[in-house]
């Protein structure tokens, strides 16, 4: 409860710098804070509360998602502040924007009413929308914020129509009453029907196939620092928040709609590593690994032994750190070369040889090869859903997985077989720290899993 | 029996005008028959006890709403006619996509046993008073918390039109 206040107090505070003329304050404004929200945020470990009325709960499963969603934001505002150094008088917005995604992130993680659940899927949208087009004079930009408006308008929609739905049926839009309704002997239509919009909406916002179609154009027109937002914050976020979900009609949803999320889980990384491998941008090759990832995670979803399993918390931390960094390093390559096809990263491996190990590292992690942590994680998703007998699931998934060693593959080899073209790349302090960062935590977890797995 | 007679004046009404807006070549008659969509529907909530709602509704969608969507139809000059309706591959997908949704609808209303909803006991429930007790009590926090939302979609439409200043 506490962190959401605070989180909304400084997206407030941030735009009050800016009145009050202190520009220069706001970066190191919004690292501090975010830092401060964090420690707010883990004093609330083993406290698990409800509040205002069953509105809000706290447990163990929030603070640990809320710490990761903090976290990411922490990096990105770094980020941010290099990568909107050029555009000062804006600062100020950018920033508030992503604490306010940041406070609609915390609803969706804290949720136990479905009207915040709402309520916090849109804070997060609208901001994102914005965001994403926020490169006013480019067409890409305001095609991807136009194109994620409009699609994720439907989305919002169908989520609307299938809470409307579920308290029709059950006349509550509490969690708790909504789980003892639908472990009851008759649930109705109607509420079946409800539960499949909202999941339909929760397909759409962590990009899943067939919902997917949305998100290469987004991903590839909004600013970088935003895909990386994106493609980071709000996948893990949708998948905490769906988890969630799916938790509270656990009686009900394995039996009526196991098969569809299975058949999505299946769709998403066949597509998805498909789609991949003819990239030639590097934001759609990232665009299209987050829905093979997507892919991955609902593995997760459907064979979680437990709630809350660690298996979906320590993948979420594996894929973002290696995403922010390889962002973070992408980042400084199109800024120098200005160009944001795979053919940029041509040559890095002569020019700048910690940078391309680095990112060698990053893409190495995403593929899922050890000792990094995204080899960890996918290994305790796929253990875990061979325990609750989805083998053919865990099949597919380790098939696709193959595929996408091949395109992360790509990247490297432009490192390092092809020729160097003449402009130097220069990398900034800042972009060298979430990148140092990155990788000694997704080291560090990729050899002691149990850090993360270990907490709940 | 008068209710009945009016439920089904409304519904009539309503869905007319809602395939007017679809099927009407001119943008600015579907605006207008919108307006008699939404007015119909403020209708329904009135017969539902949800004045507070009916009143609500008019104000921000036939007002507030309507007027923007006029305006956009008169900026963007969109008020000519468009060509005769093609029938291609994307409409045909929509239609059976969308008749799909609207059968799985209809038959999750059908087959689920509306005999047995009450009305609620108390029939002032939906009084602006009422409202606005439940809105500072049980729904307190999302109260306050869509001032979030409010505050970050306003910023975000000023950042999107303010004027490049150097």
């Amino acid at each position: 409860m506490n962190t959401l206040i605070y989180t909304s107090v400084l997206g407030f505070g941030l735009m009050v710098l800016e009145v009050l003329k202190l520009r220069k304050w706001i970066s190191p404004a919004i690292i501090l804070g975010l830092s401060l929200i964090f420690g707010i945020n883990i004093h609330d470990w083993n406290q698990p509360g409800s509040y205002m009325g069953n509105m809000l709960e706290i447990s163990n499963f929030t603070v640990a998602f809320n710490a990761l969603a903090i976290f990411i934001t922490l990096l990105i505002a770094m980020l941010a502040s290099e990568y909107y150094s050029d555009e000062e008088h804006h600062i100020s917005d950018y920033m508030a924007i992503m604490t306010f995604v940041l406070c609609g992130a915390q609803m969706m993680l804290g949720y136990a009413n479905l009207v915040l659940f709402f309520i916090g899927i849109e804070t997060l949208s609208i901001s994102l929308y914005a965001l994403s087009g926020s490169k006013r004079f480019d067409a890409k930009s305001n095609e991807a914020g136009f194109k994620y408006f409009l699609m994720g308008s439907f989305a919002s929609g169908f989520l609307l129509f299938g809470i409307a739905l579920m308290y029709g049926a059950t006349q509550s839009f509490d969690l708790n009453k909504l789980a003892e309704y639908a472990m009851g002997t008759s649930v109705s239509p109607l509420f079946l029907t409800g539960l499949l919009l909202v999941l339909f909406a929760l397909f759409f916002k962590v990009s899943a196939a067939p919902f997917h179609f949305w998100a290469p154009d987004v991903y590839e027109g909004a600013p970088s620092i935003i895909t990386a937002f994106m493609s980071t914050l709000v996948k893990v976020v949708g998948f905490a928040a769906f988890y969630k979900f799916l938790h509270v009609f656990g009686y009900l949803i394995p039996v009526k709609f196991d098969w569809l999320i299975t058949l999505v889980a299946i769709l998403s990384l066949v597509t998805g590593n498909l789609s991949a491998l003819a990239q030639e941008n590097f934001k759609r090759l990232m665009a299209y690994s987050g829905i093979s990832h997507a892919g991955y995670l609902l593995i997760g979803l459907v064979g979680a032994a437990a709630f809350p399993s660690s298996a979906i918390l320590y993948y979420g931390l594996g894929y973002s750190l290696s995403t922010i960094g390889a962002f973070a390093i992408a980042m400084a390559v199109f800024k120098s070369t200005g160009s944001e096809s795979i053919s940029a990263f041509n040559g890095l491996g002569k020019k700048n040889p910690v940078l391309a190990a680095c990112l060698t590292a990053t893409m190495l992690g995403l593929a899922g090869i050890p000792p990094f942590a995204g080899f960890f994680g996918k290994f305790y998703i796929f253990s875990e859903a061979i325990q609750n007998g989805h083998f053919y699931l865990v099949l597919v998934g380790i098939l696709s997985s193959m595929i996408g060693i091949y395109y992360y593959m790509k990247v490297v080899i432009a490192m390092y077989a092809k020729p160097a073209n003449e402009t130097k790349i220069e990398i900034s302090l800042t972009n060298q720290l979430v990148m140092w960062l990155c990788l000694v935590l997704v080291l560090l977890i990729g050899i002691m899993p149990s850090l993360v797995t270990g907490l709940f | 029996m008068e209710s009945t007679i009016v439920f089904y004046l409304l519904s009539a009404l309503s869905v007319i005008s809602a395939l007017f807006v679809v099927f009407s070549r001119s943008p600015i008659y579907s605006v207008l028959s919108l307006i008699v969509c939404f007015f119909t529907i403020a209708g329904h909530y009135i017969m539902l006890n949800a004045q507070f709602l009916a009143i609500i509704h008019i104000i921000v969608y036939a007002g507030a709403i309507m007027v923007l969507m006029l305006f956009t139809v008169m900026l963007l000059n969109l008020n000519k006619e468009l060509g005769t309706h093609k029938f291609n591959l994307t409409k045909l997908m929509a239609v059976i996509t969308g008749g799909l949704m609207f059968l799985v609808i209809i038959a999750s209303v059908k087959s689920s046993s509306l005999a047995n909803y009450q009305a609620p006991a108390y029939l002032n429930i939906g009084n602006a008073e009422d409202i606005g007790m439940k809105l500072f009590t049980d729904y307190l926090l999302p109260f306050e918390i869509s001032s979030v939302l409010f505050v970050s979609a306003m910023i975000s439409a000023v950042l999107l039109a303010k004027k490049e200043v150097k």
